[in-house]
């Protein structure tokens, strides 16, 4: 209607919204996967080291499907949601209902997820996997798991008191960022319509929240209690012991990137085959 | 009503007031002698009629607008301690009886301050006209009746149709901001009020206006043009600017389900949009 013509992110606004909302569905199944992955580790390195074996047997395609299904739609949901949050006018003090709150809460964990998943990812995975990169990345703590020593490295990343706070909050944050996200979902796609429907779905929800909390901090929990002491040891032999059958079952390639360096690594290094892809993943199994 | 341990003789009043468009904002407090059953209207009534301070100096009388003084025009819309709602509504016994200090009174935050708590709520009706809540007859052939409405869908509709376009339902959203343009010197009121509807373009359109969207879309006649109203909701500033805080159906005095509108304009939304992808 105006002389000027509205931008893109104006024009398409509706259809960027829908988009987060789906997006975010989408990496919340996700984060579910992965937490409960994680919580695996509850039944002892050996089970989660299985699991993890799992997901980077998935081989090539595997950075194919990371990207696809985790780094862009969190991307774009994280910049979108960051652009939405920018615009609220929060008035919980004048109007202190319990949606208003979960309105205000869902900006403020979506905040603190912002910067907590770029700190996680950089902090097990590292971003990226080139050489010249992790060699930057490592020394600053960044690219600490590793997949083919998934229990161990990932308990030893968690020793610190305050990582471990920041993930514990980064767990809970996620848990009730997700599910209050399918509640509001649920209203902005118009699978849940009255107020009695709405209240049922937010039971669910909240329930779903207060699951998915448990499950992510019970991992972060069994994940440090294999970092220290005689259970590290333990871990690292199976870990050792699973990797030395596989390798010379075939089932994986040797890699020195997805290995721990420091631990007898003998046939690992030499073995290295030459393999093309640049960027390995760890992100579905740390 | 209730006589409250010690008898009261005065309350104070404090009002944020504003001389005119655009100037700095002050709070004044008046005292009122005290007496059973006063609403805001009356005590608005006996600021007007001393035009005194609490501390006795003399200034301008506090200007509000009101009309029907029984909750059903809208126009008395203020914020009353914190919270939008009609004064002729607000009982001052009750007011008291939640906070015992004294009542605070603001214009509605979101629209235009024309002066004290007089406020400009022409967006809400711009609002109603981007979605054209209204059925479109421009004829007068007689046409025979409608066709019949089944009782459901009347049940249904009829809570829609009692918004009064108060505001208290985009005053009380976290999504909703205000959009205030100046009026320039010597400009004439067309221009002005120009300017304004083009800054309001792409801002939100708010509950009341989603949920009229609904009312008419469900209308035999006025369904006739719902793909229209549709595109009006999709476009910027429509219902995806919700972000379900749902303070809209807290503070709606009519208590319409204004968040079940929202809803079902979600669900219309999502099939016009998939529809308009494939039926190209």
């Amino acid at each position: 209607m105006a002389a000027t013509e509205p931008s893109f992110f104006v024009r398409h606004e509706f259809l960027i919204r829908r988009l987060h909302s789906l997006t975010g569905i989408v990496f919340g199944a996700y984060v579910c996967v992965h937490l409960l992955t994680n919580a695996s580790i509850l039944a002892g390195s050996e089970a989660f080291q299985n699991n993890v074996y799992r997901i980077h047997g998935i081989g090539a395609i595997l950075p194919v499907i990371e990207w696809v299904f985790i780094f862009l739609p969190i991307l774009f949901h994280a910049f979108v949601g960051i652009a939405i949050t920018a615009g609220m006018i929060p008035n919980n003090q004048n109007y202190p209902y319990g949606a208003n709150w979960r309105y205000t809460v869902q900006r403020i964990t979506g905040l603190y997820l912002f910067f907590f998943v770029f700190y996680h990812v950089f902090h097990m995975h590292g971003w990226f996997h080139f050489d010249w990169w992790l060699k930057i990345a490592e020394p600053w703590g960044g690219a600490q798991f590793k997949p083919y020593n998934a229990a161990s490295t990932a308990g030893l990343a968690l020793q610190n008191t305050l990582v471990a706070f920041l993930y514990a909050l980064g767990v809970l944050a996620a848990a009730f960022h997700f599910f209050n996200g399918i509640w509001t979902a649920g209203i902005t796609w118009g699978i849940w319509t009255r107020p009695l429907a709405q209240s049922r779905a937010l039971n669910v929800c909240l329930a779903g929240s207060v699951v998915l909390g448990c499950i992510g901090l019970s991992a972060i929990w069994g994940a440090r209690q294999v970092g220290r002491g005689e259970a590290l040891e333990a871990a690292r032999a199976t870990e050792d012991r699973m990797y030395d059958f596989r390798v010379e079952a075939g089932l994986v390639q040797a890699d020195s990137h997805k290995r721990s360096e420091d631990e007898e690594s003998g046939s690992g290094e030499i073995a290295a085959t030459p393999v093309v892809e640049t960027r390995r993943s760890s992100d579905s199994g740390e | 009503m209730t006589a409250t341990a010690p008898k009261r003789e005065s309350f104070d009043v404090r009002i944020l007031r504003q001389s005119g468009p655009g100037e700095e904002s002050r709070w004044e407090t008046f005292r009122i002698p005290y007496e059973p059953n006063l609403n805001v209207i009356s005590v608005l009534q006996k600021i007007a009629a001393t035009a005194r301070t609490a501390e006795g100096t003399a200034t301008t009388p506090v200007a509000w607008d009101c009309n029907c003084l029984e909750e059903v025009c809208g126009a008395c819309t203020m914020v009353i301690n914190g919270r939008v709602r009609q004064s002729c509504s607000a009982l001052v016994d009750k007011l008291l009886a939640e906070s015992p200090g004294e009542i605070e009174l603001q214009p509605m935050s979101k629209f235009p301050v024309v002066r004290d708590l007089v406020v400009d709520r022409s967006r809400m009706f711009r609002a109603l006209e981007r979605v054209q809540a209204w059925v479109p007859v421009d004829d007068y052939y007689d046409r025979g009746g409608g066709p019949n409405v089944p009782q459901e869908l009347q049940e249904q509709r009829y809570p829609l149709s009692e918004c009064m376009t108060c505001g208290c339902c985009v005053e009380a959203c976290p999504q909703y901001g205000k959009v205030e343009v100046h009026r320039r010197p010597n400009e004439s009121q067309e221009s002005y009020e120009q300017r304004q509807a083009e800054a309001e373009e792409g801002q939100f359109l708010g509950a009341a206006a989603i949920s009229q969207t609904m009312l008419f879309n469900d209308h035999a006649t006025g369904g006739m043009i719902a793909a229209e109203r549709l595109d009006a909701l999709t476009a910027s500033g429509g219902i995806q600017e919700c972000g379900n805080a749902q303070n809209c159906v807290a503070v709606c005095p009519k208590e319409i389900p204004l968040t079940t509108s929202i809803a079902r304009a979600g669900r219309k939304t999502t099939w016009h949009m998939i529809k308009k992808w494939f039926d190209r």
